[in-house]
């Protein structure tokens, strides 16, 4: 029993880390720009066949290479996007509807063409690092370990370019006052882009990090669509501490729920808590209101 | 130093400035004086670059600035001090005046307006790690000032900068105005008719519906009998 209890807390906290890396991207996305990314599962996906791709090369076998290879292909794709896609359509009036359709149709596009490309069959990548620590009942393979840990490293390292880089601080800015940001010269255009080619990268590198434990699959990124913004409007529109409190509870809450009631109750669990959190709070956990 | 010549500017349809020219050279302070919703504000932020449709001529040292973006203006010393401040809420005083900074030109001296803004504001100095949302109103103002002058600025656009500040703050912002200048730096400030910041003019415009009905010294405003009625109601 304590073993099991164990056991699903571990599994909780580092589905958790994922989740709070991917949600947080998105959280940003629509406290900067104010869009909703809908295609934000698809580059999930995205990140699991660049993976795959790369372990398709014997001489690439290699997790570094395919972070070092993956995060600048993801920020590139996502800066183009922006730029081509949701750019455009900001200078419109009922843009926010607009730039929701696109990206749902630049999902559909990206998820379809996944499936000519690779196949509707699931692809699964090798695992990160094999093995495990046992101790009696107690497992706690190295993978998860190492998820758990880059994860991690990954949210540090977006905190530290928030708070300590000249374009982190002015992302912020134009999250939190876009007038202001104008007057003191900050490029709304090019901090917009840039936001979205992080977040790109965020969901991307979760999307590796768990596809080693699932598998890769052409429509596998609509579960994380929904979850990210479950979590994203469960922490608070926008707030990223918010975000991060409300990724670490989801993954409890899915895997408490899904060891006591089985796997098919987690997402009815997940908007339960929701609706009832949204009902007493409505900007949500930190949100702000209005 | 600035030379606007017909402006013209426009929120969508709606026409705010009409022809408005007005000339700001090195070293002055020039006031423009006129009723609330006369479009003073937008006259401001047209000439830092920040209303979109504008037509007519602004020139800057010789060149012309029309249409450029704040991004553009803000790196060539120019900087709007915005009357409802516009902080960033969630930081704290010395990443807004970091970020008063931002621009590539003002890089290379944000140590030395660093110290030299702490030195004409010694309470930010006390406060720079506090958040900017808990700080008073007239600690406000002040903090938006200076993240202006962080910008290096050579040309300051301060709109109303004592509004809702009790009367001692007010000869507060004044005297700190005049120290401003007296660095060398040259103001153009809006204003409803604030006596002690009126008196601080080189020149004097006033601006109603949009046009320049005045302009001249503060001793031809005082001998004008319209701008007597609109201010004094006599």
């Amino acid at each position: 029993m304590l073993t099991e209890i164990i056991d699903v807390i571990i599994s909780g906290m580092i589905n958790g880390s994922v989740y709070a890396l991917m949600a947080v991207g998105l959280t940003l996305i629509y406290g900067v720009s104010k869009a909703f990314n809908f295609a934000y599962g698809s580059f999930y996906s995205m990140g699991g066949y660049l993976a795959f791709l790369v372990f398709g090369f014997a001489f690439l076998h290699n997790y570094l290479i395919v972070f070092c290879l993956a995060a600048p292909i993801l920020f590139f794709f996502g800066y183009i996007i922006e730029k081509l896609l949701v750019a455009p359509l900001r200078k419109r009036d009922d843009w926010e509807v607009k730039v929701m359709m696109i990206t749902l149709g630049m999902a559909l596009f990206l998820d379809n063409s996944f499936q000519v490309v690779f196949g509707a069959r699931m692809k699964s990548l090798p695992s990160i690092l094999e093995g495990s620590f046992e101790a009696g009942e107690f497992i706690l393979s190295y993978q998860d370990v190492v998820i758990f840990i880059l994860s991690i490293s990954g949210i540090l390292t977006f905190r530290w370019f928030l708070n300590n880089t000249r374009t982190g601080m002015s992302v912020r800015a134009v999250a939190q006052n876009p007038a202001g940001a104008q007057i003191v010269g900050i490029p709304k255009e090019f901090v917009f882009s840039a936001t979205f080619a992080i977040s790109t990268v965020m969901v991307g590198m979760g999307g590796i990090l768990l596809a080693q434990k699932y598998f890769v699959t052409p429509d596998g990124g609509w579960d994380i669509l929904v979850k990210s913004w479950v979590i994203t409007a469960f922490g608070g529109m926008g707030s990223i501490k918010g975000s991060l409190y409300a990724a670490f509870i989801v993954g409890m809450l899915e895997a408490f729920v899904g060891w006591q009631f089985g796997m098919t109750w987690t997402l009815i669990a997940l908007f339960a808590v929701l609706l009832t959190t949204l009902v007493i709070r409505p900007q949500g956990l930190m949100g702000k209101r209005g | 130093m600035i030379k606007i010549q017909n402006l013209n500017s426009y929120y969508d349809d709606f026409h705010v400035l009409k022809n408005v020219s007005l000339e700001v050279e090195k070293g002055q302070i020039v006031v423009m004086l006129g009723p609330n919703g006369h479009g003073k504000s937008t006259f401001l932020k047209s000439v830092c670059g920040l209303v979109k449709k504008v037509t007519g001529s602004i020139s800057y040292e010789g060149k012309d600035i029309t249409g450029l973006g704040a991004e553009k203006t803000v790196n060539m010393g120019i900087t709007y001090v915005a009357e409802n401040r516009e902080l960033f809420p969630d930081m704290t005083v010395l990443e807004n005046l970091k970020l008063g900074a931002y621009s590539r030109s003002a890089r290379p001296f944000e140590k030395e307006n660093l110290e030299k803004v702490f030195s004409l504001f010694p309470r930010l100095k006390a406060r720079q790690a506090q958040f900017a949302s808990t700080m008073s109103g007239g600690e406000a103002r002040m903090l938006a000032i200076a993240r202006g002058l962080m910008s290096n600025a050579r040309f300051l656009a301060m709109d109303e900068p004592s509004l809702g500040l009790q009367p001692n703050l007010r000869i507060e912002v004044a005297r700190i105005i005049k120290e401003i200048n007296s660095a060398g730096i040259t103001v153009l400030l809006v204003e409803q008719n604030i006596p002690q910041i009126t008196a601080l003019a080189d020149k004097l415009y006033v601006l109603e519906e949009g046009r320049i009905s005045f302009e001249g010294s503060k001793d031809e405003a005082l001998g004008n009998d319209h701008l007597k009625e609109i201010f004094l109601g006599m």
